[in-house]
């Protein structure tokens, strides 16, 4: 890999690291994670699915946290105080830059999904000693198949943050359009399945139909990522489909960087 | 000084708000789901979780209800059918849920099609899961007398992984030979070990005491048979003929008969009486 790019990315996840917002998250995640120890006795049988189903949300919404705010401001903050000029004065490109602070921001999410990971596999486990009985459906495997979807859905997430940040001017902008772009991904399915299934029964003029198609192929799909209820069962998940959404975010993640290059180099800073 | 006021004013306030939300809760509880329509979408990637919060909730507001041995009526039949189809649309493999609402469906209110209904989704779902043609099995056999179809899926839950041993042959006994008052006390002591809830294992325990008492009733009956070489006109005859010393208590509050063909059954249908 290019160096320069390299030590972008290092810079930027240097940066990120030593944000305060990153250990309030860390925290919050915690909390709820300690919240399964407590919670889960309120069930009946099915206990591993609780403990399971809190901890990955928890995860997902650590990372979902550092996204909207951490990389949001990351992204801006050159913008926003003016050290964009002495970056852009060495010698690399815009593109390189994009794609630098690109990897810095996965980095940095990779990382803070290590650890909330590793925080979690404890708290299952404890749970886990706890209620031997319970936990007989349960499947670590399923558990990181899971984690490692969320990591997919955090790196296109990335994208997007990346891709805003190039097309507006301010950060709140960014984050308005980021989160936007993860609710519609999030849901856009389901509509479409809906509306296929009431097809007759909803009366959608063709303009509406339109749009919803054309939303399916310009939106990341991020439904596809959540493998969590099949990991609370401990049901498995064919190497294939992996690979599928592994495929599908690197694809999507660099068209994406891809077209915020093309933008910010034709982008006047002033 | 006005730090300690200040904390006073706070602790008065608290109280009186809990009384005031207690009062309030008892008056408005929310005993409705929104439907999967909503909650699905709404839900988004946090799907497994929601199923648990709305899971926990319906628990909580219908436990609370056999606690306190309140009557369920059709309200609480419509708040548990719409919340279980919410929360296993959210997540369609919550086994807990499912048995819950079969459960209250079956022996609160007496509801088998809805509860046959339920478990039969399950099965489009838990494909490897015994306990759920064991349970369809268990409400055709027990609270529909449907032997055929309570047969066939016993015989199912047998042939799938971790099944008791005796499933097999206690379909096979099933198809073959009229009702049995001893299955349905395998059955139930089967279900005993599966079951958690404390209310749910006395309602049990209570139903095999009349049930092996009626059991011994009929082997009783039998032996009279044999002798005699006819049924005796009542359950009185088995005292007269010295082999028993009294008619046994119903543990429900009925009384035990002798049915035409030879069986033995109580007047309480093994309900508890008022």
């Amino acid at each position: 890999m290019n160096r320069r790019i390299w030590s972008l990315a290092v810079i930027t996840f240097k940066e990120g690291i030593r944000d305060r917002t990153l250990y309030g998250i860390g925290l919050f995640a915690l909390m709820i994670m300690g919240l399964s120890l407590v919670v889960t006795g309120f069930f009946l049988r099915e206990l591993h699915k609780v403990t399971v189903d809190i901890n990955i949300s928890a995860i997902t919404f650590g990372g979902l946290l550092i996204i909207f705010s951490l990389s949001v401001n990351l992204m801006s903050k050159d913008l926003d105080k003016r050290t964009i000029y002495s970056v852009l004065s060495k010698p690399f490109s815009r593109a390189q830059y994009l794609i630098g602070k690109f990897i810095g921001l996965v980095l940095l999410s990779l990382t803070a999904l290590c650890m909330l990971t590793l925080v979690s596999t404890l708290t299952i486990w404890t749970v886990k000693s706890q209620y031997p009985v319970y936990f007989k459906e349960f499947v670590w495997l399923s558990v990181f198949q899971a984690v490692f979807a969320e990591f997919l859905m955090l790196m296109v997430l990335n994208a997007v943050v990346i891709f805003f940040s190039t097309v507006t001017t301010s950060s709140f902008l960014t984050l308005l359009f980021t989160i936007s772009t993860y609710i519609i991904g999030q849901t856009v399915e389901e509509v479409v399945q809906f509306i296929q299934s009431q097809a007759q029964e909803i009366q959608l003029t063709t303009a509406v139909k339109t749009i919803i198609d054309m939303t399916q192929y310009i939106v990341p799909n991020l439904s596809v990522y959540d493998l969590k209820i099949r990991a609370a069962h401990g049901l498995s998940i064919t190497s294939s489909y992996l690979l599928s959404i592994t495929g599908y975010s690197l694809i999507y993640s660099t068209v994406l960087i891809l077209l915020a290059s093309i933008i910010f180099s034709r982008r006047e800073l002033t | 000084m006005s730090l300690v006021a200040t904390l006073l004013l706070y602790g008065a306030a608290w109280q009186h708000l809990q009384h005031e939300r207690h009062v309030f809760l008892q008056e408005n509880y929310m005993d409705y789901t929104l439907p999967f329509r909503f909650t699905g979408p709404a839900a988004m990637e946090f799907k497994g979780i929601v199923s648990d919060f709305l899971f926990l909730k319906v628990i909580t507001f219908l436990g609370e209800r056999i606690g306190k041995q309140e009557e369920f009526s059709d309200q609480h039949f419509k708040y548990l059918g719409e919340s279980v189809n919410t929360i296993t649309d959210l997540d369609p493999y919550f086994w807990d849920a499912y048995l819950f609402a079969d459960m209250i469906f079956t022996w609160d209110l007496k509801e088998y099609e809805a509860a046959n209904e339920l478990l039969l989704r399950a099965r489009q779902y838990r494909t490897n899961d015994y306990r759920v043609p064991y349970y369809l099995g268990f409400n055709y056999f027990f609270f529909l007398k449907d032997n055929i179809n309570g047969s066939k899926y016993l015989m199912e839950a047998s042939k799938l992984p971790g099944s008791p041993y005796y499933l097999a042959s206690l379909a096979a006994r099933l198809s073959v030979y009229a009702l049995e008052h001893r299955i349905g006390i395998i059955f139930l002591k089967e279900m005993i070990r599966d079951t958690e809830n404390e209310q749910i294992k006395n309602e049990f325990m209570l139903r095999i005491k009349a049930l092996e008492i009626m059991d011994q009733l009929e082997q009783k009956v039998r032996e009279y048979k044999k002798t005699y070489r006819k049924l005796p006109s009542s359950l009185a005859g088995l005292v007269t003929a010295g082999l028993i010393d009294k008619i046994p208590n119903d543990p429900y509050g009925g009384q035990f008969v002798l049915l035409k063909n030879g069986r033995v059954y109580t007047t309480s249908k093994m309900l508890r009486q008022k």
